[in-house]
């Protein structure tokens, strides 16, 4: 379901563009923003009240990695996997991972604060390893900046 | 006009034209499959790459206009062998389901394997990617995403065609499949062109899954009497069975073909099919049929009791000439009327006519030839002789009814007739043009061609018809295709 | 010598006080057709990998009254490419006033950036650039009085390499799905809301204000003949300092090696080298010794310059798993849409991933290369040529490793 503060705002983020299409991206990072993922029934409201097509929608949320289409952790942990990555190290934050928080890709932990994906180059990668956590880079990682990381963010 | 040159050959393109259909115009077949001529290109599945002088690399026929000078072949060694590949890489993940898969027979995947590809698979099975299989939509498709090639010419039929944006890619990569928007579940009324346009065997129709292989059907040319638009059409049969209806596209009516147009096969096997006329609740025979029509006629006229004939738009120009003949003829009524149609126009933009029956135009040219009235109101009539369809919308007291029709009803007095999947029968449609539907199949043994039904009777008054159909249609004023 | 990133300059005031926006007033005291000119005599080629002469693509915008656009390509997702961002850090200003400038030279009134979506950070650093241009009246309505408007929108991105490519990225602003385009028509004719538009990458629009303001002709003295200017590279791996270096076109790799990334981490030997980001063929140590970075000298060694997202790969890093990781992204972001590609990219990927865990033969080795080599040149857009590349590349020239991963017997992945 929309979330009243989406309900709000959405005419001003559409505003900002010349034509509508172009805000659909932006439209579906807030839906993201107030529910934390973006439902089917998300998408049917959205598609009344911007008057786009399910489908359009639809076709535009699966195909690009940073829409959650299902429930992640309060903090989504992205792993970059790519090749300077790994070079550096992320197999062992990715163990650290698995092995502290309890969870595979794609899962959220018991508590809800935690879930984790690896994910394609993040653009930084001269501070590798990088790890994406919600909206922040934390680059440079290691296991024992990412324990203190998420001790931090426990205590949050 | 641009002249190229494809395989030797010099041909002269229309402005504008892409190379495949320069090609395809002079019988030049370039093999395709996200390319559909009444479709925009999408120019994804790579097959149609040919080479051009000067360019490095292949370049795809469909997308490629073609310019001055270009020199094209179809056939080398480059072409061969990019097509191989692009085949290969169709088939890795194709699922091996031919055995069980309708499309065998029309199927492009198989065709131009054989033609083109005939390389043993290299990729291991285990790994094949699997997706969803025998997924329902709408009324009438199956979709099986792991046969699907991802040409896209559903999602563009969706979305040009019918401009219902039901159909749309979900995903990227290996992963995408083509995915339906859940409200709307392809409700559309052209949903089975899908299964026609779709290459492989991906969308199906759900009414012909598993009937028939299609090698061993025929296919005649008739056209749909559903509406006045009069679709040129194939009818698909075998052992005098039709299973299947597909549209025959054409440049002066329809490229497509309605979902109820296709389905309206059924009626010749129908459980509501009259296969005897029935008389006061009594099955009859023809000559029995025959003789008690003639019975209740011959005594109507006795007693000077008015009888009407109403001309049915429903019915094809001889049933109606027919009719016409028994009115004037037999009966001497003066009361012969028509019934006036809906206005005729394509209502949903696409093909469905707002006028349902197929052959107004025809009765109209008949109407002006033999000076008929519009039925504009019922008065009195003591017998009403008609066709089912249009009396049943009429407030007469069905006693009075003598009704040709194909379904049982609780009118008293029902003449089975044959369907025009039984019969031909000349029709003109909302263009204006001349069409006849063909025999496909024999009908019940008891079902009656109208005008054989009015000769027979007539007979038994003493009357001898001799129909002139064709000297009397060629008369009529309707189009020609070409003019 | 460096120009981009000469200086910090992080904020309008210190970009003011350091030149900057001199080069849009000196540019709106000239034609539209003289700004072209002057970025054709620079020789700039597009640094954001695929090095087309900047100033004959503005060139082919058609001189007519309608609608344009300049279009800023900050998706930067190109494996070992980190530079854009550099830019955005440090000089963020040098990429509005180029757009400005841009925009004034093909007739655009408005520009739109379109930044990669997990560049949020660097998304508010635009917008907030953006917002300071326009409150000191570069942008906006008669820009400095000069009748000339310009406005800026930034789009963002959700995920997807493929919308690096220009016509993928145009269907993201329109909201669809990345998917290329056929080309023709090119976005000269039909881009943008079908109108003629310009894509540039974030260092090529950055490098445009100091063209105008030193001249064309100096700055194509700069580096080499074709490879003129500087180049910013973004260098990852095991070398001791990794990081962002813009240096001049046509430096050698030894010396770049030796006395910018002070040679490689205690232990570790070099390898190979990956010049300009991942979809760039592999060069080996040796290979590596020899060339300069520049265009032509790459181009010969049987390389690309590309992005200049360099990958520095060591002894201690297994050539089989490395080309895993790549044909994993490849496969990962290919959209989907043409047959050799989507299924290619899979097929690599999956018969990588046997190669690497002992499961294959030698011929598998082969149909890995003739994959590759089946794919290239057939599809869309470059997607399926820059796996093909890195592919027949590293079996060309690592054999060996991919062989011992057959045998079972490769001692890095034992370790």
């Amino acid at each position: 379901m929309l979330g009243e503060k989406f309900k709000k705002n959405y005419k001003s983020i559409v505003e900002k563009f010349e034509k509508k299409e172009s805000a659909l991206i932006s439209l579906l990072y807030e839906i993201q923003k107030e529910n934390n993922y973006i439902s089917d029934g998300d998408i049917s409201e959205l598609s009344s009240l911007i008057d786009m097509p399910y489908s359009r929608i639809k076709s535009v949320l699966t195909f690009y990695t940073m829409f959650n289409q299902k429930k992640t952790g309060k903090y989504h942990i992205q792993v970059c996997r790519n090749l300077s990555c790994s070079m550096s190290g992320a197999r062992n934050i990715i163990n650290f991972i698995k092995e502290n928080l309890k969870i595979n890709e794609h899962e959220v932990s018991d508590d809800g604060l935690f879930s984790y994906t690896t994910v394609e180059c993040l653009g930084a990668c001269g501070s590798s390893p990088v790890v994406m956590i919600n909206d922040t880079y934390y680059e440079n990682m290691d296991e024992k900046k990412l324990r203190e990381l998420i001790d931090k963010l426990r205590k949050e | 006009m641009p002249k190229i040159n494809v395989d030797g050959k010099d041909l002269i393109a229309n402005d504008g034209e892409s190379i495949l259909n320069v090609c395809e115009r002079n019988g030049i077949y370039i093999p395709r499959y996200c390319y559909h001529p009444s479709l925009s290109v999408a120019g994804n599945c790579r097959m149609c790459l040919v080479e051009i002088e000067k360019m490095p690399k292949l370049q795809t026929a469909c997308s490629t206009i073609a310019s001055e000078g270009m020199v094209v072949k179809t056939d080398s060694e480059k072409v061969r062998k990019a097509r191989k590949d692009v085949l290969e890489f169709l088939l890795i993940n194709h699922p091996l389901d031919c055995s069980i898969c309708d499309q065998v027979g029309e199927c492009f995947l198989q065709d131009y394997y054989f033609t083109y590809g005939l390389r043993k698979s290299r990729f291991k099975l285990e790994n094949k990617n699997q997706k969803q299989k025998r997924r329902e939509v709408g009324e009438y498709l199956v979709l099986d995403n792991e046969r699907c090639i991802l040409c896209t010419r559903c999602v563009r039929f969706s979305n040009e065609v019918t401009k219902t944006d039901e159909l749309f890619v979900n995903s990227r990569g290996d992963r995408a499949f083509i995915d339906i928007s859940p409200e709307k579940g392809v409700t559309n009324k052209y949903s089975l062109n899908i299964a026609d346009i779709c290459p492989v065997g991906a969308f199906t129709s759900k009414d012909f899954r598993f009937k028939q292989r299609v090698y061993m059907l025929q296919t005649t040319k008739s056209i749909c009497t559903l509406c006045a638009t009069g679709c040129k059409i194939n009818i698909w049969h075998n052992n005098n069975t039709i299973y299947r209806i597909t549209p025959e596209p054409n440049i002066y009516t329809n490229t497509w073909m309605c979902d109820d147009g296709r389905m309206n096969y059924k009626i010749v096997n129908s459980s509501e099919r009259l296969t005897h006329s029935m008389i006061n609740g009594t099955e009859y025979n023809k000559r029995q049929t025959v003789k008690q029509v003639f019975n209740k006629l011959s005594k109507a006229m006795d007693d000077k009791l008015r009888i009407a004939v109403v001309l049915s738009n429903y019915l094809s120009i001889e049933d109606n000439i027919s009719l016409i003949y028994l009115a004037k003829n037999v009966l001497k009524t003066p009361y012969i009327f028509s019934i006036e149609s809906n206005q005729q126009k394509i209502e949903d933009g696409i093909l469905i006519n707002s006028d349902k029956s197929p052959n107004s135009n025809g009765i109209k040219l008949l109407v002006k030839k033999y000076g008929i009235k519009d039925i504009s109101e019922y008065a009195e009539y003591d017998i009403v002789i008609g066709f089912y369809e249009d009396i049943k919308n009429l407030r007469i007291s069905p006693v009075k009814t003598i009704l040709f029709s194909y379904k049982k009803s609780s009118y008293p007095c029902l003449i089975a007739l044959k369907t025009y999947f039984e019969t031909d029968g000349s029709f003109i449609n909302w263009q204006g043009y001349l069409r006849k539907t063909a025999k496909v199949v024999n009908s019940p043994e008891n079902t009656f061609d109208l005008h054989h039904f009015v000769m027979e009777v007539s007979h038994l008054f003493a009357v001898y018809p001799d129909f002139n159909f064709k000297g009397i249609i060629k008369d009529l004023k309707y189009k020609e295709e070409g003019q | 010598m460096k120009i981009i990133l000469e200086k910090e300059l992080f904020d309008i005031k210190t970009y003011i006080t350091n030149g900057g926006y001199n080069a849009i007033k000196k540019a709106l005291t000239m034609t539209p057709q003289s700004v072209i000119d002057e970025v054709k005599k620079s020789n700039l080629r597009g640094r954001g990998g695929a090095g087309f002469p900047t100033g004959l693509k503005w060139s082919f915008i058609p001189k007519d009254k309608s609608q344009k656009y300049v279009v800023c390509n900050s998706d930067e997702s190109e494996p070992g490419t980190f530079k854009d961002r550099e830019i955005i850090h440090k000089n963020p200003h040098s990429i509005i006033e180029g757009m400005i400038i841009a925009g004034y030279a093909i007739g655009a009134t408005k520009g739109y950036i379109y930044i990669r979506g997990e560049f949020v950070r660097e998304a508010r650093i635009i917008e907030k650039t953006i917002y300071e241009a326009k409150e000191s009246g570069y942008l906006g309505k008669n820009i400095l009085n000069s009748g000339f408007d310009f406005d800026i929108t930034v789009v963002r991105g959700a995920g997807a390499y493929i919308c690096g490519e220009e016509t993928a990225l145009l269907e993201s602003i329109e909201g669809k799905q990345g998917k290329p385009r056929i080309k023709p028509p090119f976005p000269a004719t039909k881009g943008l809301f079908s109108s003629p538009t310009v894509i540039n990458n974030v260092e090529t629009l950055a490098a445009v204000p100091y063209i105008m303001i030193m001249g064309g002709e100096k700055y194509s003295r700069i580096g080499k003949e074709k490879s003129s200017g500087t180049k910013l590279f973004s260098v990852s791996g095991p070398v001791n300092k990794p990081g962002v270096y813009e240096i001049e076109l046509g430096l050698s790799f030894k010396d770049f090696l030796e006395n910018y990334l002070m040679g490689m981490k205690d232990g570790v030997k070099l390898k190979a080298v990956i010049v300009g980001g991942s979809s760039v063929p592999v060069i080996t140590a040796d290979e590596a010794m020899k060339v300069n970075l520049d265009y032509e000298s790459l181009s010969q060694a049987g390389t690309m310059l590309g992005s200049g997202g360099m990958i520095i790969i060591g002894d201690d890093q297994c050539m089989v798993e490395a080309l895993y990781i790549l044909a994993r992204f490849y496969h990962h972001e290919s959209c989907g849409q043409c047959t050799p590609c989507r299924e290619g990219t899979g097929w690599i990927y999956k018969l990588l991933s046997e190669i690497l865990s002992g499961k294959c033969k030698e011929k598998d080795i082969d149909l890995l290369y003739e994959i590759a080599e089946n794919m290239m040149g057939r599809t869309i857009c470059p997607l399926a040529d820059a796996l093909s590349m890195p592919v027949m590349s590293f079996v060309k020239k690592f054999r060996n490793e991919f062989d011992k991963h057959i045998e079972g017997s490769c001692e890095i992945c034992q370790r």
